[in-house]
């Protein structure tokens, strides 16, 4: 009896080794920053992980139906620079709107053609298209910063808050909400689970792979758009920078560590979002605590590997070595 | 008789055709060179075709260890930043007063040990290339940037000669009338075409590319050569980087990362050159070069940035296209 019961503990624990490695960590580290636990801090933390949160929700879309987006973040990138031209010569956030998400859906609808028409690999495709992306950004800013004005109810979106809480976050739980909503209670997105998880076996029960590989790309290419948007009015603008490799890799890393929270490394909108947000604080309390700005990115680059390995390493089997 | 005319000229034709296939992006890329001429008469001078060879030795090394990682279904994103580091760890060490050929030694054990550890990663591990090697390449810019005190420039040109001398050599000396950096740059790619092409290594690769499972069913250590693709890759990346930094004599951290996207077109449009459009060393070479036209015309017109990128997708995805098509077809 008592037995079991340790079993069982020790079961316990294992199952949520992810999220007690993640709270591990984040105390550890504010220990030594007790500034980190400062409510305003915690609301920036989630202000800050709002736009990364909104990439990872729209990539791990498209992985559950066994696709991949190399070109995540240069999406992002080029709707920003578009969006924020669209305000600077019309000051019309509708417009933004429209151009973003209409461009979403367009480079969505390229992806899939390329994907399921042309049965080119995805990460080749989505590669092909990522420097389309860049390059359509570098031609449209030339180069330079397109910074925009105070705007009104464009910039309140993402800058303004509600008693105390980031309006922005409350549109990464809304759209979380419904985009789990979407992929566990529905038909159709349990289907394109299913599409992922094993491609063959759900050809063999009739369904068309193809079609939700579709649908995949298109949900995903809307969600960069509106991500974009959001980015220009998080930002005021677009920067010339190019970040698109570097918003990859966050969402890539919050997407896989958030599968890790599951027994079966199933990818899911909520552990991605809180995976979304243990990355924005751990780059937050790094900062905190005195690290250089130059070694976030190899924190990031170690969680992506870190959450990648505790995914693969409990199906390590002999065929299996490479993938893409 | 009347059988027998048939048979040939169908047999002529299908040769045309299949000249064309293997050929036709040679063609294609003749064509597009002809162009530039036509926009440009400075592009098509021996001068200037003689500095896209000189320069393009750098990528193709870059680009043959990208070669040696997508032939097992692999793939190595660290490789530009790898060359990168090399660049500016060489140059940090020699400003340390290390002696040139220490510094060169060190570097290239850098290159092995990101080797080994991406080899590790990948092979042993079983993380997913894409992935890992994301990760390494993330990692390997944050190492730099902190040892470079954020993105410092190593200037070794403005030391006395008598310290950086024999460094500096290696990419800016030249051997009766050839650059150096042009001589190990052919060097390069004869011992990697019998590696790869000839060598029992370079045929088990063949194996993992065609069919993972059945290599290993037919007793090939998959793990092994998976771990040789990735050591190879990231020791060619360091020797790339050594020769860039001791051409320009100084290296700027995150300034040689753009090789990245160079490499990726010159090796898919590398497929196109063989028959079954595989990753092959001669087709990677002449993508190289390729795409060391391409650079340099758009550098002759004043072509920005954007419009180089709008053209490394296009090509991407035209040679892959092609590719894909042609794969289909013959199943």
């Amino acid at each position: 009896m008592m037995n079991s019961k340790k079993v069982d503990f020790r079961n316990a624990v294992m199952r949520r080794s992810t999220g007690i490695a993640m709270v591990a960590i984040i105390l550890i580290m504010g220990i030594r920053a007790p500034l980190f636990f400062a409510p305003a801090n915690l609301m920036t933390v989630l202000k800050q992980s709002g736009i990364l949160c909104m990439t990872a929700i729209s990539i791990t879309s498209v992985l559950i139906v066994g696709g991949f987006d190399m070109g995540a973040g240069a999406m992002v990138q080029l709707v920003c620079n578009l969006a924020a031209g669209m305000i600077i010569s019309y000051s019309n956030p509708a417009l933004s709107w429209g151009v973003g998400i209409g461009v979403g859906l367009a480079f969505g609808l390229l992806n899939s053609f390329l994907v399921v028409y042309l049965h080119i690999p995805t990460f080749v495709t989505t590669l092909g298209t990522m420097y389309l992306m860049n390059g359509l950004s570098a031609l449209y800013n030339k180069g330079t910063a397109l910074a925009i004005k105070e705007t009104a109810g464009f910039t309140v979106l993402t800058q303004g808050s509600i008693l105390g809480i980031p309006n922005i976050f409350l549109l990464v739980i809304l759209l979380c909400g419904i985009m789990h909503w979407f992929f566990k209670y529905t038909r159709t997105g349990l289907r394109m689970y299913a599409c992922g998880e094993n491609r063959n076996a759900a050809q063999l029960h009739g369904l068309n792979v193809g079609k939700y590989l579709i649908l995949g790309y298109l949900i995903s290419g809307t969600l960069l758009g509106m991500t974009g948007v959001f980015q220009c009015s998080y930002n005021y603008g677009a920067s010339a920078v190019d970040y698109g490799m570097d918003f990859l890799v966050k969402a890539l890393a919050s997407a896989y560590l958030g599968s890790t929270f599951s027994r079966t490394n199933e990818l899911s909108m909520i552990g991605t979002v809180i995976a979304g947000i243990f990355i924005a604080a751990l780059s937050n309390i790094l900062i905190i605590n005195g690290f250089s700005n130059q070694i976030v990115s190899g924190v990031l680059g170690f969680v992506l590997i870190l959450s990648i390995l505790l995914t693969v390493i409990k199906k390590r089997d002999i065929g299996q070595i490479t993938i893409f | 008789m009347e059988n027998k005319t048939i048979k040939t000229t169908a047999f002529s034709k299908n040769k045309a055709g299949e000249f064309f296939k293997t050929y036709g992006a040679v063609v294609g890329m003749f064509l597009l060179l002809i162009v530039f001429q036509i926009f440009d008469n400075r592009f098509l001078q021996p001068a200037n075709l003689w500095g896209i060879c000189k320069n393009s030795a750098f990528l193709i090394l870059m680009a043959l260890g990208m070669t040696f990682a997508l032939s097992v279904r692999g793939i190595d994103f660290s490789i530009a930043q790898v060359a990168d580091a090399a660049a500016v760890i060489s140059a940090f060490l020699i400003l340390k007063d290390v002696p040139p050929m220490m510094a060169l030694l060190l570097t290239l054990l850098f290159g092995l040990f990101i080797g080994l550890s991406n080899a590790l990663l990948m092979a042993y591990l079983g993380v997913p290339a894409l992935i890992g090697t994301l990760g390494t390449m993330f990692i390997v810019r944050s190492f730099e940037l902190v040892l470079t005190n954020g993105a410092q420039p190593q200037v070794l040109f403005t030391m006395p000669r008598s310290v950086t001398g024999t460094f500096l050599n290696i990419g800016q000396g030249s051997v009766l009338g050839l650059p150096n950096v042009m001589l190990i740059g052919i060097l390069a790619i004869v011992v990697i075409y019998f590696v790869r092409e000839r060598s029992v290594l370079g045929r088990h690769m063949d194996a993992i590319n065609g069919n993972v499972r059945s290599a290993f069913l037919s007793g090939i250590d998959i793990r092994k050569t998976f771990a040789a693709a990735f050591i190879l890759s990231a020791l060619l990346a360091a020797v790339a980087g050594i020769l860039i930094c001791s051409r320009a004599g100084s290296a700027t951290p995150r300034a040689t990362e753009s090789y990245l996207n160079d490499c990726f077109v010159a090796v898919y449009i590398g497929t196109l050159l063989s028959k079954d459009k595989r990753f092959n060393v001669l087709g990677t070479v002449i993508g190289c070069l390729f795409v060391g036209c391409i650079s340099n015309f758009f550098t002759l017109m004043g072509m920005g940035n954007g419009i180089k990128q709008l053209c490394n997708g296009f090509f991407i995805l035209m040679a892959v296209m092609m590719g894909t098509a042609h794969l289909r077809k013959k199943n």
